[in-house]
């Protein structure tokens, strides 16, 4: 099976279970609300290349003269790598905008769909690869 | 490349059946073979030399270093991702006081490490590696020199240490290994350091160990330790590293002259493999609960519903054999022989044994692998295992098992080369009647699995906003975020007595 036809079966399971799972099957993503999509704008603070999943931690400026660190969930290294990312991709320091959906609980937490550098390179996140698709009475297997 | 390890495996054929025939008390000559089997260390060094002097580190590593050691000196070591039983990397990893085993088959030589799971797979017979990603073992590829295994690796991450004094280095090392079997009949490994990065000149170091009958290798959860308040690696017991007792092995090969390995059935299962299908879900276990299984489920489902990470045996690191029978994710890679087919798994990270025509032990102590033995029905291989301890999951829905589960997973070749499994399980304590799943392996091109070190990166709000299934799977080390511009930190709370 390719990988494309394996994510298109995971978000089909996204959908088609009320227990949503993440792509990298370690947890179950709940926590996070995909019906909604929030742009952030700011400065990678620290980049965590990690298992069971990786994620970016973002300066974004706030109302408050401290910026507000947002931790964002970005999949897991082997499916990153499948997914074009390199270990280097994003540095600290990079500017980058990432769409993301936020987490259910309000507090500043996302899964990553699609970040945008500066230079209008894109990366894609695996909640992007999830993105809502028709429901379908099939389940995932 | 098959073709040629067949050769290869004929050639020692004959090297052991000559080997053989000798009269015992002459000593016999060094065959690659003699380095398989179990090995236990002769010391578990805390620092490595370069032939007893520190090694050359340029300037900005010798800082990293010395900031090592001054946090060891406070009482932090958490330099070293093994304290929160993340990946320990090399050759960090052989300088725990714990046996391993070396197992070999086909165009692979296993490493399986007495410490949490871990396992290095040597490519006996593949091109030189062009790592995507870097993982804490490399890509290790393998040559023999006669008797000597040569061993070059690339593909490290820098994340680990080389030694529990924090010996730092790069992602650009370059590790040769040199395996030999002394006069004395003890190991030795011969490490060449190579990381212009990281020290002014290539140095070496050399790490010896010795056969003991009683050393085992068994199945190790090192997030059970921390969870009961004991360090992720275990010193070693007065007069040396003990060998972790557990039950007998496999009865060792003694070849004779009669059942030689060209005389061995050909290896069937041997090789790298990957799951044909992406299960994560097991609905055809929740049409089987009964009232217990059932409550319990509704429970798990109740509290994913309300938003919560739900943390199983999976998630929290400690996965039992059934997840592979019923999730299993990446590379998959099996080594046979007549007496064992071992199954090495990259996700969930595991080392299954299965003994074939051999039977369970009577007394047998429950465990998160179990007990698994196996006989070829035809082209059929069948494994039924039992001896489970209950901490195991069957999907991602947090379907319970109990310590009654029994499983026969039954492997038929298929037309194309794969293999179709058809898994049955049994556990009467949760389910009114067997759940029968359908799997599959395919082979996969890949030379080496990657690595999924599922205890990496603990953080603290995945697990402040968990529910647990148990309360046993509450993690002890986390990743918490740093204040203003201070980057994150492990940070573990052993449990209070």
């Amino acid at each position: 099976m390719s990988r494309g036809i394996l994510y298109r079966r995971c978000a089909i399971a996204l959908v088609a279970s009320a227990m949503v799972v993440s792509a990298a099957a370690h947890h179950s993503t709940a926590e996070f609300d995909y019906t909604k999509q929030q742009t952030l704008k700011g400065t990678v603070k620290e980049v965590q290349w990690t298992n069971p999943h990786s994620y970016i931690q973002l300066l974004v400026p706030g109302k408050g003269k401290q910026p507000v660190e947002w931790a964002v969930e970005i999949g897991s290294p082997s499916i990153n790598i499948a997914m074009g990312w390199k270990k280097n991709s994003v540095k600290a320091g990079d500017m980058v905008t990432m769409l993301i959906s936020p987490a259910r609980n309000g507090s500043p937490l996302g899964t990553l769909r699609t970040l945008t550098f500066a230079d209008g390179r894109e990366l894609k996140g695996i909640a992007g690869r999830a993105r809502p698709v028709p429901p379908s009475p099939a389940k995932g297997k | 490349m098959r073709r040629s390890g067949l050769l290869l495996l004929a050639v020692f054929a004959l090297q052991l059946s000559a080997c053989g025939s000798k009269s015992s008390d002459a000593p016999a000559a060094r065959t690659p073979d003699d380095l398989l089997g179990i090995w236990v260390p002769d010391a578990a060094p805390r620092e490595l030399t370069a032939d007893g002097a520190p090694p050359p580190l340029n300037e900005d590593a010798a800082a990293v270093h010395a900031k090592h050691k001054q946090r060891y000196a406070a009482g932090d070591a958490g330099y070293d991702p093994t304290t929160w039983c993340a990946g320990p990397g090399l050759p960090r990893i052989l300088t725990m006081p714990y046996p391993f085993e070396i197992r070999r088959s086909g165009e692979h030589l296993a490493f399986i490490h007495g410490w949490y799971r871990w396992f290095r797979a040597v490519d006996l017979d593949g091109p030189e590696p062009q790592p995507q990603i870097p993982t804490t073992l490399g890509f290790p590829v393998g040559r023999f020199e006669g008797d000597t295994l040569v061993i070059r690796t690339v593909g490290l991450t820098d994340t680990t240490v080389l030694d529990a004094s924090g010996l730092p280095h790069s992602d650009q090392l370059i590790l040769t290994e040199r395996l030999r079997v002394l006069p004395d009949g003890r190991l030795e490994d011969r490490m060449t350091f190579e990381d212009p990065d990281t020290f002014t000149r290539t140095w070496e170091t050399v790490l010896t160990f010795h056969r003991d009958p009683a050393a085992r290798v068994t199945d190790d959860v090192c997030p059970d330790r921390l969870a009961k308040g004991e360090p992720a690696e275990r010193l070693p017991a007065k007069g040396g590293p003990d060998a972790t007792a557990g039950p007998a092995p496999a009865k060792a090969a003694t070849l004779s002259a009669s059942t030689a390995p060209a005389m061995a059935p050909a290896p069937r299962l041997t090789g790298m493999w990957e799951a044909k299908t992406f299960g994560i879900f097991v609905p055809e276990a929740e049409a089987k609960f009964n009232t217990a299984g059932k409550e319990l489920f509704d429970r798990n489902a109740a509290a994913m519903k309300s938003g919560h990470i739900m943390q199983t045996a999976w998630t929290s690191c400690r996965p039992g054999a059934v997840s592979t029978m019923t999730m299993s994710r990446e590379a998959i890679l099996a080594l046979e022989t007549p007496e064992e087919i071992t199954i090495l798994y990259e996700m969930p990270r595991m080392v299954r044994r299965i003994r074939m025509g051999a039977g369970h032990p009577k007394d047998l102590a429950p465990s998160y692998v179990g007990d698994s033995i196996g006989r070829w029905e035809g082209d059929t291989l069948v494994v039924d295992s039992i001896g489970f301890n209950g901490y195991a999951e069957l999907g991602a829905g947090g379907q319970p098992t109990s310590p009654q589960l029994h499983t026969v997973e039954r492997f038929t070749p298929a037309a194309d080369g794969s293999y179709d499994i058809e898994v049955t399980i049994t556990d009467p304590q949760y389910y009114s009647e067997p759940v029968k799943l359908k799997r599959g392996w395919k082979k996969k091109a890949a030379r080496h699995p990657l690595e999924y070190d599922c205890m990496e990166n603990p953080r603290e709000e995945d697990y402040k906003s968990s529910y647990y299934v148990r309360e046993q799977y509450r993690p002890v080390c986390m990743r918490v975020a740093g204040k203003g511009m201070e980057l994150s930190k492990m940070v573990c709370e052993l449990p209070k007595e």
